[in-house]
């Protein structure tokens, strides 16, 4: 019974896609609702896919080596973030002294979305790694830090107590009952800064670069080529989607039987 | 935070507030120092400068416009993209999480345009609608729906079982059931996401307007970039700090206005 309806919603997920592809490729490609230059059909986007793979006009490289020079960029930021980030969250929440003297500093840069950091990053390190790692890392610790703090918060206290009743210790409160408890918080922590990161990534691409999927989307609109635009922003959705699916692996593994559906 | 593990006293506020003077007081400290007393000064301008040029573009000029308007300009765009955004958002996120169907029908396209970050879309949204609000306010919407799609479909599938075999044991219709246990659940969640998606909409409207724009906060930052202009530019991130974070209380006191019994620790 149940696999049965898993079956018809199966169904109903590839038609409604297949429909829009189809309705897509009808607009554009049968009625030429808007010209070519403005939103190519589906069928120019997937031959405009197939020539960047091996094509390096009209930006300099193939789509393979943007694709590398940007996620090369975004898993350095990211992974540094993630790795400062999440431990300074669970200490500031569990910590008073940390809480009271790291939250004030972190206020002040929380409100500011790590792209705003471009131009200053540009201007002090130039157009390099160094300037797009480090406005990565800031999107990604911020978002790190408010998650994983926020998880440790949710602790509820009775479960403190019981732990308190049993006689557990500080740290053993903190990684048997806090810990797990923020588990699914902390990856939602890591799942949106990944999302940060690559956005982040892509406006810096955007602002000032010589290579990367940004950069190419962006000489893409110079020259109005919108089917290597969209074959830039599916790449980007889809090493991000295959990013996100990783981490949901690792979290499947790690939080079991917490929020995984 | 008043379910939490750290239950502040009342006496504690004091200690707290002296602690963030401490340490906001050395971080200004080391910021004047490392830029009076040492080469760093050439590259980064001191608090004092920054402050000054704030206070002389406020009302004054920078670029065509004041500090203010253009404080302005950013604020309507998001302002626009946002409300849209997290409407149709929370809508087609609740009806997918409670709904089987709408699931299946949406959240396969729903995953396919939801990886793809916002900024990514800027060089279309400008072939498609043009240099002007349209393309912005576009992208905007796109940032506040993707993330109050997501969270408010989260908020309806997290719903206790229990409590909804509860009410099916004491005879709620299914619409019953949606308004007054799925739809009060899930709004914690729902508000979640719109945090997120004001925080992604105000850096999605600095992005845009740092790549192609004439006004606005983004145009400040990146117009200081483009004419070597340090102050300009530390000037343009403390408004933009200011900003986004007049934005963020907003919605936690809309929060705790809407949800009194689930604060999440904010």
């Amino acid at each position: 019974m149940k696999d049965n309806k898993k079956i018809k919603y199966l169904c109903i997920s590839i038609l409604s896609v297949l429909a829009v592809i189809v309705i897509w490729y009808i607009c554009i490609d049968v009625v030429h609702m808007k010209p070519e230059t403005v939103f190519p059909g589906p069928v120019k986007v997937f031959r405009s896919f197939i020539d960047k793979l091996s094509s390096k006009a009209p930006d300099g490289a193939t789509l393979q080596a943007h694709l590398w020079s940007s996620i090369k960029v975004a898993l350095l930021g990211y992974a540094l973030g993630a790795v400062i980030g999440v431990p300074l969250g669970i200490a500031m929440a569990w910590n008073k002294w940390v809480d009271r003297f790291v939250r004030p500093l972190f206020d002040l840069i929380r409100p500011i979305p790590g792209l705003a950091w471009i131009p200053m990053f540009i201007l002090l390190f130039g157009i390099g790694i160094t300037s797009k790692a480090l406005v990565i890392f800031l999107g990604a610790l911020i978002a790190c830090i408010v998650n994983s703090y926020t998880g440790i918060r949710q602790t509820k206290e009775t479960h403190l107590w019981v732990g308190d009743v049993f006689g557990a210790t500080g740290s053993q409160k903190l990684f048997r009952i806090a810990i797990p408890t923020a588990l699914p918080m902390i990856f939602t922590g890591l799942r949106v800064a990944l999302g940060t990161s690559w956005t982040a990534l892509v406006a810096a691409e955007l602002l000032a670069s010589t290579k990367g999927l940004g950069y190419m989307i962006q000489q893409a609109r110079a020259i109005s080529r919108p089917d290597i635009i969209i074959v830039g922003m599916l790449a980007i959705g889809a090493v991000g989607a295959v990013f996100d699916a990783l981490l949901h692996l690792v979290e499947v593994k790690v939080a079991k039987g917490m929020n995984v559906k | 935070m008043k379910k939490g593990v750290l239950k502040y006293r009342t006496s504690d506020k004091t200690v707290n507030a002296v602690c963030a003077c401490i340490a906001i007081g050395l971080f200004l400290i080391l910021w004047y120092w490392g830029t009076a007393a040492t080469k760093l000064g050439m590259m980064i301008p001191g608090p004092i400068e920054v402050l000054q040029a704030i206070g002389r573009g406020l009302f004054g000029k920078v670029g065509r416009h004041s500090i203010i308007a253009h404080v302005g300009y950013s604020m309507m765009r998001v302002m626009v993209g946002f409300a849209i955004g997290s409407l149709v958002g929370v809508a087609l996120g609740l009806l997918m999480g409670w709904y089987g169907i709408a699931e299946a029908i949406f959240n396969p396209l729903f995953r396919i345009i939801r990886p793809i970050p916002p900024i990514a879309w800027i060089p279309i949204s400008i072939i498609w609608f043009g240099l002007g609000e349209d393309a912005k306010i576009f992208l905007i919407f796109l940032a506040a729906f993707s993330n109050t799609t997501l969270n408010s479909m989260a908020g309806a599938k997290s719903v206790d079982p229990e409590v909804i075999n509860a009410a099916k044991m004491l005879g709620a219709s299914e619409r019953q059931i949606f308004t007054t246990i799925v739809l009060p659940a899930s709004v914690p969640s729902i508000f979640a996401g719109l945090q997120v998606a004001i925080s992604s909409s105000w850096a999605t409207v600095l992005a845009a307007e740092m790549v192609r724009s004439s006004e606005g906060l983004g145009w400040m930052i990146v117009a200081g970039m483009n004419n070597n202009d340090m102050i300009q530019i530390l000037s343009g991130i403390v408004m933009i700090g200011i900003v986004g974070f007049i934005l963020a209380i907003i919605m936690r006191k809309a929060e705790e206005v809407l949800c009194r019994w689930n604060k999440s620790g904010e």
